[in-house]
């Protein structure tokens, strides 16, 4: 029984690991190829005249297209494994493949997305085409390998019910959301509009008017890789690890508990302090940095003054 | 995403597409039943022909159910085609020979439903709602059953759910490792969800042109049966499962490359490693 627990446990904690790399990978994989909400300004910025060499990665959502990779990743290991593959080997096989599915689908949607652009003369980047399309394929080999890795733990150490392939299409938009809900905001409004007085939030005048141009040279999509690893993709990662982690951990040590239900009570109880957390955070944000209260819209009259 | 949608007029009318997509993903579909008349596997590849006709015919539905405005809507759109084509699916698989044919009814009857749902109850007051959801549910159903049994083999259900497995050198029949107990139908469902809105929403814009949407969509096609064709070789034999790959793949390289050379003629240009040129009208 308490061998049972620490080896549940230990699985627990691993699988919170790997969730937080996929989860930090994931979000750089999408900034890098601007997937997600920033990409309407990316996919806006030539109708307004601003021609730009930023990845144009129009893959549906990043919950569904992750949906995909990792399904498709896990599905391919689950047919190996299914032959007698080695499992390493077979989750290897998994990634890959599903990688190569990724990145071709990043090219079309670049080159169509852009093609379709013609009237507002913006040109097809090729050499950007050949640079970052292998860097995000790089990420997104991360992203699915952890994943599906995690998500074999789960069936081969936990016993989940689930198959493979289910888990890592739940698990997969799980991370795509993850990566999406926290990462992007971070991206899409500090990266893309540095122009911008800092919390002036994007009016629609500056629409499209994003940052194209770098420190020296011109801005390249492998500059937000750089950017985003910094904070947007380690948080999201915090974010997608410590769902994963709390999610086997209250299944792992409550679910003996009132037939199954301990498990769902501890469940609800973490939301609820998650909720006190999120609330006491938000507050303190709004009032330590919000430029918008009243204290401080005052300040610049008595300056003026 | 605030982009504004806008289809390009002319081409190949609509109508025609669903015709050939319809007839062409029937017929290959029911080339799969090759399989039991001669007692091999080999033939399962026409099952992922079918899907890529599907696919084909059905990135020009979705074109034109959103083209009123949907921008958001065009990955959506994508799921529910295959979300609702699946129930038809798994209900056509039980007819037997009559499957592909009775899916196409059950299909319709179910998207008329869901069209009505959405148009009149929902209150979406889209024109084409109706129809085109209609031919999505369609289209959902046929890539379903045409991955499925490019898969396996077969399209009967029985065939679904049993799968076999060594066990100490013996072979067992088996529920877990089936297309459906193990959830490989999960990975078609989104094989399918994908590669039917990607094209439209990669080529949507102001320069979108039929031949290069149409040309992706068979791309994303092809590409999804190279996945089903890699996992096909759990179910298969090793000669039918690489078959399988080498048709998907020559079909993947040759719609690739007639894509690229689409987008080239669309592109405003072409360069390699140049710095912005900053438009004439002045940003």
């Amino acid at each position: 029984m308490v061998e049972n627990l620490v080896l549940g446990i230990g699985v627990t904690a691993l699988a919170g690991a790997l969730a937080t790399v996929a989860g930090a990978a994931e979000d750089t994989e999408s900034d890098i190829g601007s997937q997600g909400d920033p990409n309407s300004q990316v996919q806006l910025a030539p109708q307004m005249g601003y021609i730009h060499r930023i990845y144009n990665k129009a893959i549906s959502g990043e919950p569904p297209a992750y949906g995909l990779w990792c399904a498709l990743g896990a599905g391919i290991a689950w047919a190996f494994m299914a032959i007698n593959l080695n499992a390493i080997l077979a989750l290897i096989v998994g990634a890959a493949v599903a990688v190569f599915v990724q990145g071709v689908y990043a090219t079309t949607a670049y080159l169509g997305r852009t093609a379709s652009l013609a009237k507002f003369e913006q040109p097809v980047y090729i050499d950007i085409l050949k640079s970052v399309t292998t860097v995000t394929m790089a990420h997104a080999f991360v992203a699915i390998f952890t994943t599906i890795s995690m998500c074999y733990l789960m069936v081969a150490a936990l016993g989940h019910p689930f198959p493979l392939p289910l888990l890592g299409l739940v698990w997969g938009i799980a991370l795509g959301a993850a990566g999406s809900a926290t990462g992007n905001p971070f991206y899409g409004k500090e990266r893309q509009y540095q122009e911008q007085k800092f919390g002036a939030g994007v009016p629609i005048s500056a629409s499209g008017n994003i940052v194209r141009y770098a420190e020296a040279g011109e801005r390249s999509s492998l500059d937000n890789g750089w950017f985003t690893s910094k904070l947007g993709g380690p948080a999201s990662g915090l974010c997608f690890g410590l769902i994963v982690f709390f999610e086997l951990w209250r299944t792992v040590l409550f679910e003996p508990f009132a037939g199954g239900w301990g498990a769902v009570i501890a469940g609800v109880v973490v939301i609820l302090i998650f909720m006190v957390i999120d609330r006491f955070v938000e507050t303190w944000a709004r009032t330590t940095f919000g430029p918008y209260t009243e204290v401080a819209a005052a300040e610049p009259e008595e300056a003026a003054s | 995403m605030s982009v504004k949608v806008e289809v390009s007029e002319g081409g190949v009318p609509h109508d025609r597409i669903m015709a050939i997509g319809i007839v062409g993903s029937l017929v290959a579909i029911y080339l799969t039943y090759l399989n039991v008349l001669t007692g091999t596997q080999i033939f399962s590849f026409f099952g992922g022909i079918g899907a890529v006709f599907a696919i084909w015919w059905g990135t020009d539905s979705i074109k034109t159910l959103c083209s009123y405005g949907i921008g958001t809507g065009v990955p959506s759109a994508g799921m529910i085609s295959l979300g609702s084509g699946v129930i038809a699916m798994l209900l056509a698989t039980k007819l037997g020979v009559a499957a592909p044919i009775g899916l196409v009814i059950i299909a319709a009857v179910l998207g008329v439903i869901l069209g009505f749902l959405s148009d009149k109850v929902l209150n979406m007051n889209i024109p084409v709602m109706i129809r085109q959801l209609t031919e999505l549910t369609i289209v959902g159903a046929l890539i379903l059953l045409g991955f499925a049994s490019m898969a396996t083999g077969s399209f009967a259900f029985i065939d679904m759910i049993t799968g076999t497995t060594t066990f100490f050198g013996i072979e067992i029949a088996t529920y877990t490792y089936s297309l459906i107990g193990g959830s490989v139908i999960a990975v078609i469902f989104m094989l399918g969800g994908i590669a039917i809105q990607h094209p439209f929403n990669a080529c949507l814009g102001p320069n979108e042109s039929q031949d290069r949407t149409q040309m992706c969509a068979a791309e994303c096609g092809f590409l999804s049966m190279i996945a089903v064709a890699v996992m096909s070789f759990a179910f298969l034999s090793v000669s039918a499962a690489i078959l399988g790959l080498l048709v998907a793949f020559i079909g993947w390289i040759y719609t690739y490359n007639e894509y690229i050379k689409l987008s080239k003629r669309d592109a405003y240009d072409w360069l390699d490693a140049k710095p912005i040129r900053e438009p004439k009208g002045g940003a």
